[in-house]
């Protein structure tokens, strides 16, 4: 580079720096009603530049419109960068020219999309990659054959061509893993061309810029998978971007965690538990670099403290709600495979799913583990040891559900913390419904009967105050949600009290007494949950919503079927008795009558419903007659 | 004391939509004045078609009203029954959502520097203060005074997720709680008792001049804000020893100007931009969080809070309050990008609807 030195070199490199400044400092203080003027100044330096740059005379005349060899009808990018007629190597004198002005068309292109001249933008961009079409990917142009198209990529998808979006960064992705296996060395940054000799970046930094360019071309690919609806493939690059996030220490720490926890849960929706676990033990140890929660105290003193305070407690208390749900769904995913038609625990299964587990798990894991790991050396371990916590495997019998009921209790305890029932009343409430959730599963792989009625009591005893407390007003959906599950499980320890029951020869007054309380308590909630469908004036609806339509014919049916449990020594009680549980069943025969579309939600308790409501009459008339006899 | 649970009647609780579309007058300040191409036709009473290439497209609302529609003919088809169903116990939400100087503002208020009570032109919101004090005093007479009513309004806006209190300029921003006896409420807000609609009225003039006063002083574009006006209706009536109170909140929304809603629904393919200077790429956990299934019946949670505005008017989003949008359309055919995305938000805003779901075991089995 002959003229590198020269008076007339340095003023463009001055002007060049001067366009920056213009550009990324001073552009931010523009005002309102002038957004681009200091957009529009850096401009005007860059196209100063370039007619400078065009001036320099190499020898070969190489204007743009003059490259009829290298026709390539539109240069659509999809291909792997292949691109026509490579007539020189990139590090040569014409190719260092080229790399030259393809840098300032690039910063002319994205100047013009930022003051939203897209197709002018799109001009100078496509000009940058004709430019570099010529030459082969070396050290000098790779970046900038990266960055062009992560624009290009940007400003495609933002006129809805995703597409062509797609193929623009899908060449970016290939150029990167073509350079980093044949040559690898960090290359040069666009700004390094029109700098002094003095000013050369560090290999250091050099990476640094160059893979983080890179790490944007898999954060726009994640984009636009995601809007092509590839979720599986948007899910990988999400996953890849974060890990070199943390590979190339580039990141926020909390922001971070925030959003490999939330990539948990995308993982435990399909089933996938390892990647969701070490997505979560990840998350757990980046949000600790985040620094230590300040106290009350100082949070009282400052205003930045306060706020440091609050955005550590809560994201941590975010973290620690993701966990739950990971326990909550390993659990429930593998009560699915181990009940039997009636909801109990089929030892068969049991059995087969432990033997088949014994001879693959362990293998299948050690082949996973390889491609989902978040690694940096300084957290790797902290990583691991966290993961060890808590199994990802489906718990199969008591002891090993217990393990991860117990993970998810403690989780439970720390996301309280935070979500205090004053102040954060739904997330509260979440967070319980979730801790009772969690026993409900349990309680499924508890053999013995008394103890899994006091789980289903821990449940009442979580719920039924707050159901008591809380403003149906305000808090419509919940309170249904809290009423149903109450009714539900109340529901169930009356079913268990009974299977307990018919163990024992005869019924002492005291286990009457309390199965008659249970189907009470049962019946009393369901009613509740009935009465939030009523209008203002009390009235039931001729129509129920399609969303409690199903809740609501079941919870008829529950009430029908207790009513008739109830237990009575009086036969007159009886017939009472009988009396309301017919009308109820009547409710739902007439109701689904009368909508017949009702039918297929209901199906097993209408048809049930029907035959009580022929049954019950002749049952109430032979009471009836044992009194006249009487 | 016993409160009315407001179950869903019928269509209720899904959101209606009313679109109005302003006449083509000079001085709006929009670029389109002397423009005299329109991009849009009315072709029934809830039908429009917006002149799109290659292919026309029709969109369907609850109504559409065209340029010569009055404002009396406005208040009728939107709120009437909504402050109707505020005495009733029920809570309310009107939001007028539209392009800057796409007529929000004339809609909700009329027009501006007028003496909202007489004019003829006034707009949704003085109207509203009237019918709702026309209702109050009907209730007390005919309950014989065994009825009263207690009204407080609370102004607020929110700009760039801080929240700020329209009725006390001097307050820092405030926070949003939530109470299990109160829902959503914004903590510290002033509340001021009114008896009248004039006094309502004098209250919401007071915010209005405060927002603008704060848009020039503070860096807070009014445009960009959201601001939300909130009456709390409190009725209590004696019948035989017995007190049976009951509440209601109706919540007057002025959103901001759709054309700075850049927020994902808007932009639609766009990719969020990863700017070199910051070392965060801000917006990949709702890249992921899309990608989270909500339709296979898992329980998950999602790490990104709601915004404050769809937090505070979480009830009005589905579920258990009467709720209208207006949104406002300027049929100038340069204004065709801005009227696209509001009648497209528009249409959108049909299908929210509060998913009551009820965790109901799905076991079919019946034991």
């Amino acid at each position: 580079m002959a003229s590198s030195y020269s008076q007339e070199w340095r003023s463009v490199c001055d002007t060049f720096r001067n366009a920056q400044t213009l550009s990324d400092i001073e552009s931010r203080k523009d005002p309102e009603n002038d957004p681009f003027r200091s957009k529009y100044k850096a401009r005007d330096l860059l196209k100063e530049i370039l007619t400078v740059l065009k001036s320099f005379d190499t020898g070969e005349t190489e204007d743009d419109d003059n490259d009829a060899e290298c026709q390539t009808e539109e240069p659509v990018d999809g291909g792997k960068g292949e691109a026509c007629g490579r007539r020189c190597p990139g590090d040569s004198n014409a190719g260092i020219r080229a790399a030259k002005l393809g840098v300032i068309e690039y910063y002319l292109g994205v100047n013009h999309v930022e003051t939203e001249e897209l197709s002018a933008g799109e001009e100078h961009l496509m000009k940058c990659m004709k430019l570099l079409d010529r030459c082969t990917i070396t050290q000098e142009n790779v970046s900038l054959c990266i960055q062009a198209r992560n624009q290009l990529g940007i400003l495609w998808a933002g006129r809805d061509e995703t597409e062509k979006a797609q193929g623009f960064l899908e060449t970016a992705e290939s150029i990167y893993i073509r350079y980093m296996k044949e040559d690898g060395q960090p290359p040069m940054d666009l700004t390094e061309f029109f700098v002094g000799e003095e000013d050369q970046l560090s290999q250091q930094e050099r990476t640094k810029r160059f893979e983080l360019a890179y790490t944007h071309t898999l954060y726009y690919l994640a984009q636009v998978y995601k809007n092509l609806e590839q979720f599986e493939r948007a899910g990988k690059y999400c996953h890849s971007t974060l890990q070199r996030q943390l590979e190339l220490n580039q990141f926020v720490p909390l922001e971070w965690a925030i959003n490999a926890a939330t990539l948990s849960q995308y993982y435990i929706t399909k089933t996938r538990y390892m990647e969701g676990r070490h997505c979560l033990a990840a998350a757990s140890v980046i949000a600790g670099l985040a620094g230590e929660v300040p106290s009350e105290a100082a949070a009282q003193e400052s205003e930045i403290e306060y706020e440091k305070r609050e955005q550590l407690r809560q994201k941590r208390a975010e973290i620690a709600r993701c966990w739950i749900k990971y326990c909550l769904n390993l659990m429930q995913d593998a009560k699915k495979l181990l009940e039997d038609n009636i909801g109990e625990l089929d030892v068969d299964r049991q059995a087969e799913l432990s033997r088949v587990r014994r001879n693959e798990e362990e293998e299948r894991e050690r082949e996973r583990k390889s491609t989902v790991l978040f690694s940096s050396s300084d957290t790797f371990d902290s990583i691991c040891a966290l993961e060890d916590k808590v199994s990802c495997i489906f718990p199969l019998d008591f002891e090993e559900a217990r393990a991860v009921f117990l993970v998810g209790q403690n989780y439970v305890g720390q996301a309280k913390e935070y979500f205090e029932m004053d102040g954060h009343v739904t997330d509260h409430i979440e967070i319980l419904q979730d801790h009772s959730a969690l026993f409900k599963v349990l309680a499924f792989f508890e053999e013995d009967l008394e103890r899994r009625c006091k789980m289903h009591k821990r449940r009442v005893d979580m719920l039924e105050p707050i159901c008591k407390d809380l403003n149906a007003q305000y808090y419509l959906l919940v309170c249904r949600q809290l009423q149903f599950e109450l009714a539900e499980t109340y529901y169930e320890m009356m079913d268990l009290k009974l299977a307990v029951a018919d163990r024992q020869d005869d019924l002492d007054a005291h286990t009457v007494k309390k199965f008659n309380t249970l189907c009470s308590a049962s019946m009393k909630y369901y009613e509740k949950f009935l009465d939030t469908a009523r209008s203002p004036d009390g009235k039931f609806p001729d129509k129920l919503e399609d969303e409690v339509l199903r809740p609501a014919l079941v919870a008829k049916f529950r009430v029908a079927r207790l009513q008739s449990k109830l237990i009575s020594a009086s036969p007159t009680v009886q017939i009472e008795n009988l009396s309301r549980s017919l009308e109820a069943y009547r409710f739902v025969v007439q109701y689904c009558e009368e909508n017949p579309e009702a039918r297929p939600a209901v199906e097993t308790e209408l048809e049930l419903s029907e035959e009580m409501v022929s049954l019950l009459p002749i049952k109430i008339n032979r009471i009836r007659a044992k009194i006249a006899v009487n | 004391t016993t409160l009315p649970l407001n179950g869903n009647s019928g269509d209720g609780d899904a959101i209606k939509v009313f679109v109005r579309i302003r006449p083509l007058t000079e001085g709006t300040g929009l670029t389109t004045d002397g423009d005299q191409n329109l991009c849009l036709t009315v072709t029934s009473s809830n039908t429009i078609r917006l002149h799109s290439k290659p292919e026309p497209r029709t969109f369907t609302y609850d109504h559409v009203a065209d340029m010569d529609t009055t404002q009396e003919a406005v208040f009728s088809s939107v709120a009437k029954n909504i402050v109707e169903s505020c005495i009733n116990g029920y809570n309310g939400t009107i939001f007028a959502y539209g392009q800057t100087g796409s007529g929000k503002t004339f809609t909700m208020l009329g027009p501006s520097e007028c003496d909202s009570f007489s004019d003829d032109q006034r707009g949704v919101i003085p109207r509203s203060f009237e019918y709702l004090f026309f209702l109050i005093n009907r209730e007390v007479e005919k309950s014989g005074n065994l009825k009263s009513f207690l009204c407080k309004c609370s102004f607020i806006e929110i700009y760039n997720e801080q929240i700020y209190d329209l009725l006390d300029s001097a307050s820092a921003s405030l926070f949003l709680r939530e109470n299990i006896k109160k829902g959503v409420f914004v903590e510290g807000a002033v509340e001021k008792f009114v008896t009248s609609a004039a006094e309502a009225y004098q209250v919401l003039s007071m915010g209005w001049r405060n927002r603008r006063v704060a848009s020039t002083s503070m860096n807070r574009e009014s445009s960009r804000s959201h601001a939300v006006f909130t009456m709390t209706l409190e009725s209590k009536e004696t019948d035989r020893e017995v007190v049976n109170i009951r509440s209601s909140q109706l919540n007057l929304v002025d959103l901001a100007g759709s054309e700075r809603q850049k927020d994902t629904h808007a932009e639609g393919s766009r990719l969020k931009e990863a700017s070199s200077i910051n070392r965060s790429l801000m917006c990949l956990g709702q890249v992921i969080m899309a990608l989270v299934d909500v339709s296979n019946g898992k329980t998950r949670h999602i790490c990104y809070r709601d915004s404050k505005l769809t937090f505070l008017l979480k009830d009005s989003l589905g579920g258990n309050a009467k709720t209208y949008i207006i949104a406002n359309v300027h049929p100038g055919s340069k204004c065709f990008g801005e009227t696209w995305s509001t009648l497209q938000f528009a249409q959108r805003a049909k299908l929210i609807k509060n998913k009551a779901m009820i965790n109901e075991d799905t076991q079919g089995n019946v034991r």
